[in-house]
């Protein structure tokens, strides 16, 4: 890396910590120069600022704020693209065109795509029907179907621009006319899409307006940052106007694919239509796939399969799937960063020891992370910081980890001890289950423990042996999923109601009134780097007072074998499959 | 031998309805709440009480025991009138429909949405008929006027048959609001009928009912799994049964051998060892070292041909990428039969051999051989037809496992089956799969019982039925 161009990822650190990692990507070809300027606008990087570094012809404008980065990267910029282009040439020769996927993930039913309630299920759903927006791999947020959306100052009125010429696969064209066609169906109650609790923000069709022939304006009851993202959720899939309900029955979308046959319990096969909106590298249609096809199998079939070269891929592997095939030279393992958790949280509402600040941040430091990451998910993850804000959200604010520090937490807790006349070690009982590495997470707080005044004993069960007791038990580990947003899951678990009282899924009963002032603050912030010093200070809230600790996020992994290209891994476990290619045989 | 065949379908049919019971009955305590299986766990009461009632699942259980054997359609005619079934030639599904004096099959929904409200087109609550086309297509049109006094409650009410192929009772002016089952929260919907009933021509019409879990008809799901596990079976059946008796027979003749101690120590130790320990290790052996490690070196030192790369392979899995992958890619069967043959084996030359060990040792042979006779006819005409009774009910047992009970070897070889088909029905709580497969399993069964009897009177003509 030259000097200069360290440099210049120094500062884009600085507006956002993604930013680098797509200016790399960009570098290598992975990305197109205009994805690159959306993705570093979009988090919070002047167009300006995005345009120069990404342009060998210096905008004048740019040029004038941001000079002399902006020269430095004309000659790095055409060296770099260059470069990226020979390699590109010099390895494959491009993608193939051709050739057959074979997925194994278990096939239930699919009716109504907005009905969705499993994963598996929408990745077929994908393939032939689409989103408004899509969420990238970096959780990144951009239109898809959209051309652009607009939100007004205080993030209640959104305006949704559609991309113009994209074909259904029986030869319509999308208009904004399928898109309210979908809301409608979205929040439609007889429909019961889960798509109605996520917008709750929007009274039922009068909040939608049809203000174009590609233009539609929500307007929302209360004002949220996270439409875009919602728009991703996996049951939003756009279907023509004239959908009845069943996707069997009438699969069509504006998607790459077409389906052909679905079986339940048994496969989906898709085949490549003509005519997709997006195009490839060679100028011709996407896919480069001609079908996909699902086996609905178990995973330690697929596993199986796969080392035998007749399945190339399977839907979210385990940590033991990951283990098996990580060193096989034939299989190529991703990763993706997510906001999955492990959460070890207290109940601050039931008195000694947990209501006093001194003794969580105790327990805060007797974790050793890398070592709980080590143990609890094969060091494959992002350290936490304590608070359940994760480094792929956009607006997180970057810090280190605290150190393991058991005399710290030694001081601590012989203070309190101190000042409250209770004496240690304080006893308590570690409760979570055992299917996501919680345990090993327990174990390793246990061991560390040792001589700093806690005393752990263990109670780990099965899990729906926990989840029945999850928000009930003083000390617990409790997983919580993936959400692309910084801004979701916070109000969900650590806020009160309007009567303070703690909303259903605060499982620690943990209020406090700044932290709740700066979280609504920031649900109306959709300015990125505004934001994330808002959620800075939350974090810091989390660190020094607040209920959890928050060791490690997850990483999930994408496995598939070396003849597959271009299949990245998604925090959600989503398949993209667009720009997926195989090897010819 | 004709009364005997008499009393056995007899027989086999009073079996068939006692299982059927006995399984509706166990699917019924099993306290398995299906509603939750379909919505989640995070569903509430009023939802789960909703679909409850949207399933006809409040009604009581011989009832709905009756109507899977049975059907219902002609004691709801009273409320319905001239209900029938019609062919869908699109989705290949029977679909149900009152058949009006007119000559039109009508379905029926109450006036809620909001287009046709706008337009003025009817007014909330008003009851609309479903008219079918001929291309299974409707429209809608004004039912006019079709409401009839309850006698008791003096409501005003109508049953008419819903877009979900059930019997529904409205009650006049949409004042009822039913909770709609949605995944979302409780979604209240006013002018929702009060009481479904699924309608059904039962089992006994040639109707196997509607799955629960995939919301189509059992009869397109089950054939093919019976297909499937009938191949697998039979393929089982034919290298395990003659290798078996002919291994269990020579090691009885030649008891104390050599040949023998090494036959009875692998069998007993193949029987020992559970059939996913064997069916892994095959996956590993075979599957992987064998295809990708051993194979290639074998190739590449030149002790076999390049061909044998591809050929010799074996595949691990058993992939219905297709609907006939099973007659496709025939060497995905290789690892499933072997698995099979090595649990399978171990138990029928072990009773073979034992059996012929003690026929071997009877007087009547012994005079045999001493009278002169070649030992091979003594062997093959005396010892071997007095030596089968046993493990031909034990072979007859087993067709049955073979054909139902393979759960565990189908999970692992990613095998399309029967078992596999019964396990996640049963798990799900879907009583009308379950019930079809359990028919299917037990006809195989009795079947089975009774080619064993006619096998034992070939074998033994002392043995007769009459």
């Amino acid at each position: 890396m030259t000097k200069e161009e360290k440099q210049m990822k120094e500062q884009m650190y600085e507006v956002h910590p993604q930013i680098p990692n797509a200016f790399s990507a960009f570098k290598e070809g992975r990305i197109s120069r205009r994805e690159f300027i959306r993705f570093a606008t979009l988090l919070g990087m002047s167009a300006a600022l995005a345009t120069a570094c990404s342009t060998p012809e210096v905008v004048e404008e740019a040029a004038e704020t941001v000079q002399e980065v902006a020269e430095e990267a004309e000659e790095m910029v055409e060296e770099v693209v260059e470069d990226a282009e020979e390699m590109v040439e010099e390895a494959m020769g491009g993608p193939a065109r051709g050739g057959t996927l074979t997925i194994g993930a278990q096939l239930q039913l699919i009716d109504h795509p907005a009905r969705l309630s499993w994963i598996e299920g929408a990745n077929v759903v994908r393939q032939v029907a689409e989103y408004l927006t899509f969420t990238d791999p970096d959780n990144i947020t951009t239109p898809f179907l959209l051309e652009s959306w607009e939100a007004n100052e205080d993030v209640s009125e959104w305006t949704l621009n559609i991309r113009q010429g994209i074909m259904f696969n029986n030869g319509d064209e999308m208009t904004a006319d399928d898109v309210m066609f979908n809301f409608s169906q979205w929040l439609d109650p007889e429909v019961g899409s889960s798509m109605l609790g996520l917008l709750s923000y929007l009274d039922g069709m009068n909040s939608v307006e049809k203000t174009g022939d590609y233009q539609i304006k929500l307007t929302l009851t209360s004002p949220n940052i996270g439409v875009p993202e919602h728009l991703f959720h996996y049951p939003a899939a756009i279907m023509h106007r004239s959908f009845e309900g069943d996707f069997i029955q009438q699969p069509i979308g504006t998607g790459p694919f077409t389906l052909e046959e679905f079986s339940d319990g048994e496969r989906a096969v898709l085949k490549r239509r003509e005519g997709y909106w997006q195009m490839g590298e060679d100028g011709e249609s996407l896919p480069y796939l001609d079908e996909v096809i699902y086996v609905s199998i178990d995973r330690d079939a697929s596993v199986a399969g796969m080392q035998s070269g007749q399945v190339d891929s399977l839907y979210a592997p385990r940590p033991a799937d990951f283990l098996a095939l990580k060193d096989n030279p034939d299989m190529v393992v991703n990763s993706a960063s997510t906001a999955q958790t492990l959460i070890l949280r207290v109940r601050v509402d039931q008195g000694a020891p947990w209501d006093d600040a001194r003794v969580r941040n105790a327990l805060r430091k007797i974790q050793n992370r890398e070592k709980i990451l080590a143990l609890a998910w094969f060091s494959e993850g992002d350290l936490g910081t304590d608070a359940h804000v994760a480094p792929v959200h956009p607006a997180y604010d970057p810090r280190e980890p605290d150190a393991y520090d058991p005399e710290g937490a030694r001081a601590l807790l012989e203070e309190w001890a101190a000042d409250t006349g209770n004496s240690l070690p304080i006893q308590a009982t570690i409760v979570t289950k055992n299917d996501a590495g919680e345990q090993e997470y327990a174990e390793a707080l246990k061991e560390d423990s040792a001589d700093t005044g806690f005393e752990f004993d263990l109670d780990i069960t099965e899990a729906s042996g926990y989840w029945e007791r999850w928000d009930q038990v003083p000390l617990g580990i409790t997983a919580w999923t993936h959400r692309p947003l910084d801004t979701m899951v916070l109000p969900l678990a650590y806020i009160g109601d309007s009567d303070g009282v703690p909303v259903p899924w605060n499982e620690t009963r943990w209020v406090d009134e700044e932290f709740s002032a700066i979280l609504k603050d920031a649900e109306a912030t959709l300015d990125v780097s505004a934001r994330r010093e808002k959620i800075g200070q939350l974090m810091d809230i989390f660190s020094s007072r607040g209920p959890i600790g928050v060791a490690f996020f997850k990483k999930v992994w994408g496995l598939h074998t070396s003849r597959v290209h271009n299949m990245p891994a998604h925090p959600t476990s989503y398949d993209l499959l667009n720009e997926t290619w195989v090897d010819p045989a | 031998m004709a009364r005997f065949l008499m009393r056995s379908v007899i027989s086999t049919l009073v079996t068939m309805l006692i299982v059927s019971a006995l399984v509706f009955t166990l699917l019924e305590v099993s306290g398995r709440d299906v509603t939750v299986q379909i919505l989640g766990v995070f569903a509430t009461p009023e939802q789960k009480e909703s679909l409850r009632k949207q399933l006809g699942l409040d009604q009581p259980g011989f009832v709905r025991y009756i109507d899977w054997l049975v059907g219902n359609d002609w004691r709801l005619r009273d409320e319905l009138g001239n209900v029938q079934t019609v062919f869908n030639e699109i989705s290949q599904e029977p679909e149900w429909y009152v058949l009006l004096d007119d000559g039109r099959f009508v379905r029926h929904e109450v006036c809620s949405r909001v287009e046709d409200i706008d337009s003025g087109f009817c007014q909330p609550g008003e009851m609309l008929y479903l008219v079918r086309n001929e291309d299974a297509s409707f429209f809608r049109e004004n039912a006019g006027d079709v409401w009839t006094t309850d006698p008791e409650t003096g409501e005003s009410v109508f049953w008419g048959v819903d877009i979900g192929n059930r019997a529904a009772k409205w009650v006049e002016g949409g004042g009822d609001t039913a909770f709609v089952s949605t995944q979302t929260g409780v979604q209240e919907l006013t002018g929702a009928a009060v009481q479904w009933i699924p309608l059904r021509k039962g089992l006994l019409r040639g109707d196997a009912g509607v799955s629960l879990k995939t919301t189509r008809p059992v009869s397109k799901t089950l054939p093919i799994r019976i297909r499937n596990s009938a191949i697998l079976a039979g393929l089982a059946f034919i290298v395990v049964m003659p290798l078996a008796l002919f291994l269990g027979i020579l090691t009885g003749i030649n008891e104390g051998s050599f040949f023998d101690r090494f036959t009875s120590v692998t069998s007993l130790a193949l029987t020992a060892t559970p059939e996913f320990v064997t069916g892994v290790l095959l996956i590993l052996v075979v599957g992987i070292y064998w295809s990708n490690n051993w194979l290639p070196g074998l190739v590449e030192a030149g002790f076999l041909p390049d061909w044998a790369l591809e050929s010799f392979k074996v595949p691990t899995t058993t992939l219905a990428d297709s609907p006939n992958a099973i007659f496709e890619k025939p060497k995905e069967l290789i690892l499933p039969v072997l698995t099979l043959t090595a649990v399978e084996l171990g138990y029928i030359v072990r009773m073979t051999r034992a059996s012929m060990v003690e026929v071997m040792a009877a007087p009547y042979i012994r005079t045999a051989i001493i009278k002169g006779m070649p030992f091979r006819r003594v062997v093959f005409r005396h010892a071997v037809r007095n030596a089968l009774l046993a493990p031909i009910t034990i072979i007859m047992l087993h067709i049955n496992y073979l054909v139902g009970g393979l759960v565990v070897v189908e999970v692992i070889f990613g095998f399309q089956g029967l078992g596999k088909f019964i396990f996640d029905h049963s798990i799900f709580g879907d009583p009308n799969a379950v019930e079809a497969a359990a028919m299917v399993t037990v006809l195989i069964a009795i079947v089975t019982r009774l080619l064993g009897d006619l096998a034992y009177t070939f074998l033994n003509p002392r043995i007769r039925y009459a």
